[in-house]
Formats: structure tokens, C-alpha cells, sequence
């Protein structure tokens, strides 16, 4: 067997060989290095095979989905045979009143200011929460944060951070609809940017109830 | 989710988990999500050597598993039945943005992809010394339809039979980019230790 005909065959070998290859791989030590070689490449590349991470987003976005379409369902919440903490009870409120309000505070912030500049909506920062290079959040979003990192300390930076981006498609969305009121999809990435803030409130104030 | 939640989140054996993402329960679907993530985005990952595009799509494809989850009825692994519906959003998205998942015959090889001969050269061994990270620079180096078969075959361990009805070849065709693709791959990973070894 020549080094072509070898060569014609490799495709098709599998772990097995034939006499006459075994033989030419004895005699032929460019074939046997080629052989030994496209063998390491297939064993090495099987410790591939689950070597890398997803970003934490990845997830996020698969619950947020998650619950848009109603897949993840509420638990059946038992009643406490002790009374619950006021505080637990005030925030078991905000779950629904937050993400209502949100919604719709989006929706009628977009359609009454329409006209308006954008400087006048922006409230001042509250002294001590500006960070470098991001922008400042409202009264309610620090609230969610503080009872957050009260309940949860080790969720509190992924929340911030998650704050940070809904709220920053929210000034997209905003930007996109106040530039072309009439785009209907425009505001379509307003609500839905709003529907994601609202969506945030649920699961910050689902995980840190009592 | 606190840490300890999490722990008892990775705890639940993947049938309970399955069991309990049936019913709608958020645990179950993260801990779902944290056994299989791994190798779900290494696959998104090195199919379409974009980290966005991987992310995009590995939410894709556990958000089509979570939908489905109620028809799962065990008859095989969870892990193959996630692992081929994985890989069928990647071609799926393949296919839309019009990517050839397979390189037309050699016909259409052009000189730049087809992996030189090199039998009988001197220097010509690597085994020993492929490492890692260099194969995996190597193989996002390869032409889309040789990586898809080497991906499908070499890492994520289909059968020829397979990846033909996958991407929609012949069984043959399937066998012959292979090759070409481990061929590649050797050029590649020699080139790139010929490069290192001359450095100072």
C-alpha cells in the first residue's frame, strides 16, 4: 500500500485497520505521525466539550421570558401560623402595585410628554448614588435596592445592575418614541421596556419577601 | 437567589427538577439551567464564534426546552434530547442568516480552505502537544462548514448517520469534511507552533 492510497482510505477509517494498513502504518512513519496526530486532535477536542460560561444576563433573561409567557407559576403561598413581619406585608403589596404602577406610569409619562424636553423630566440624583459613568437612579429604585440588600446582600449588585440596564432601555425607549411619536414600534420598546422594569420589582420583591 | 438556595437549587436530582419544571417552579428551571448551561453555550459558542450570538442562542434553545418540557415523557436522556434541540436552533439560525452549514463539494474548495499535503515532511508530529486553548483558537479559525462537522462530530459526539439528517448531507459528505476539517486543524495548530517556536 503506497502513502496515496492510504491517504484515499483515511476518511472512511474508523478505529479499526485493516492488515495491509497496519502494515503500511509499521512501515510508513509520515502516515503513522498523521494518524497519531488526527487522533489527538479528536481526543483533545472532546475536553471541549463544556469549557465555557454564559454571562449571568443569560439567565436573567431566560426568567424574565420565563415568566412573561406564564411558565414560571407563583408558588401557592401557605398562610403563617405566626403574624408575619409589617414590613413583609407592606412590601407583599408593592409585588402587584409596582409592576402596575410602573406600566402605566410608562405608558402615561409617554403619552403626555410628548412635547416636552428631556431635561425637564430628569429628576436631580439623590446625593450619594451617582456612579462613574452610569446614571443616577430615582427614589424607588434605591428603595428596592436597600430592600434587597437588606434581604438578599449577595443579589443587591446584580438588582443594581439590573436596574441600571432596564432603566437605560427605558431612556432609549423614550428617546425612540419622543423622536417619532407616531411609530407605533417605538412605542411598542417603550412598553415592553417598561413591562421589563415592572418584571425586575417582581422578582426583586418575590425573592426578598419573607 | 441566596447562596444557600442555590446550593439546594443544584441538589435537586435533574429528574425532580424535570418533575417540578413541569409544574411551573422557578428552581427547577434555574437548577435546569445550571446543570446543562455549560455545555449548551460551549456549543452555541463554538458554532458560531460570536459571544453575543452564543448567548442570544443559548437562551433560544433552554427557553424552546422550557416550553416543551411538559411533552419530555423520558423516553431518552434529558441531556440528548436538550443537546439536539440545542443544536438545531444553532443551524436553524445558521440556515436564516443564509450559512452554509456544509462546504460544497470540493468542487467549490477553494485553495486557501483545502489543507495541504503534507505526508513524509520532517517536523510533522504534534500528538502530545495540542493543548486547549490552541485547538480552540484553531478551530474558530476553520471554515464555517468544516467546523460545524468536526463541532457535531469530534466535541459534541454525533454519528455521521446524525449529523447527515442534521445538517442535510450524506453520510459520505459528512465523513469526507471531517477529515478535511481535522486536516485543517493540524496545518493550523503546526503553523501556529512553527510561528511560536521562531519568536525570541
Amino acid at each position: 500500500m503506497t502513502c496515496e492510497e492510504f491517504e484515499r482510505v483515511l476518511p472512511e477509517l474508523g478505529d479499526g485497520h485493516t492488515f495491509e494498513q497496519e502494515a503500511h502504518l509499521r512501515s510508513c512513519s509520515a502516515c503513522s505521525d498523521l494518524v497519531a496526530d488526527l487522533n489527538a486532535i479528536s481526543q483533545q477536542a472532546r475536553l471541549l466539550q463544556d469549557s465555557e460560561d454564559p454571562s449571568p444576563w443569560v439567565w436573567n433573561s431566560i426568567e424574565v421570558a420565563l415568566r412573561q409567557e406564564g411558565l414560571i407559576r407563583q408558588p401557592h403561598l401557605e398562610h403563617p401560623r405566626t403574624p408575619a413581619p409589617l414590613l413583609g406585608w407592606k412590601l407583599r403589596w408593592l409585588v402587584p402595585a409596582a409592576a402596575m404602577f410602573l406600566v402605566a406610569f410608562g405608558v402615561l409619562k409617554f403619552q403626555r410628554g410628548t412635547g416636552q424636553p428631556r431635561v425637564a423630566e430628569q429628576q436631580p440624583p439623590p446625593v450619594g448614588v451617582e456612579t462613574a459613568g452610569l446614571q443616577p437612579m430615582a427614589g424607588e429604585d434605591l428603595q428596592l435596592l436597600k430592600t434587597v440588600g437588606e434581604r438578599m446582600p449577595s443579589m443587591r449588585a446584580e438588582y443594581e445592575a439590573n436596574l441600571q440596564s432596564v432603566n437605560a432601555y427605558i431612556r432609549d425607549a423614550e428617546q425612540s418614541a419622543h423622536s417619532d411619536p407616531n411609530d407605533e414600534v417605538a412605542q411598542q420598546y417603550l412598553r415592553n421596556a417598561y413591562q421589563q422594569k415592572a418584571m425586575v420589582y417582581e422578582m426583586a420583591l418575590d425573592r426578598s419577601l419573607p | 437567589m441566596t447562596d444557600a438556595k442555590k446550593q439546594q437549587g443544584n441538589k435537586l436530582s435533574e429528574a425532580e427538577a424535570i418533575e417540578r419544571a413541569k409544574q411551573g417552579d422557578a428552581e427547577a428551571f434555574e437548577a435546569l439551567y445550571n446543570l446543562h448551561k455549560r455545555r449548551v453555550y460551549s456549543l452555541c459558542l463554538r458554532m458560531t464564534a460570536n459571544t453575543a450570538a452564543a448567548e442570544d442562542l443559548t437562551q433560544e434553545a433552554f427557553l424552546q426546552l422550557f416550553r416543551k418540557i411538559g411533552t419530555f415523557r423520558g423516553e431518552s436522556a434529558f441531556s440528548t434530547w436538550l443537546h439536539r434541540m440545542s443544536v438545531n436552533v444553532v443551524l436553524m439560525q445558521l440556515r436564516k442568516k443564509g450559512l452554509p452549514l456544509v462546504s460544497l463539494e470540493e468542487t467549490m474548495e477553494t485553495e486557501e480552505d483545502a489543507p495541504r499535503k503534507e505526508l513524509g515532511a520532517e517536523d510533522s508530529r504534534l500528538a502530545g502537544s495540542v493543548d486547549r486553548m490552541q485547538l480552540q483558537r484553531s478551530i474558530a479559525a476553520l471554515p464555517p462548514g468544516y467546523r460545524m462537522i468536526f463541532l457535531l462530530h469530534d466535541v459534541e459526539g454525533y454519528e455521521h448517520n446524525e449529523i447527515a439528517e442534521m445538517v442535510g448531507c450524506s453520510i459520505g459528505n459528512s465523513k469526507s469534511q471531517l477529515h478535511k476539517a481535522r486536516m485543517k486543524l493540524r496545518e493550523i495548530l503546526k503553523t501556529s507552533r512553527a510561528e511560536k517556536a521562531t519568536k525570541p
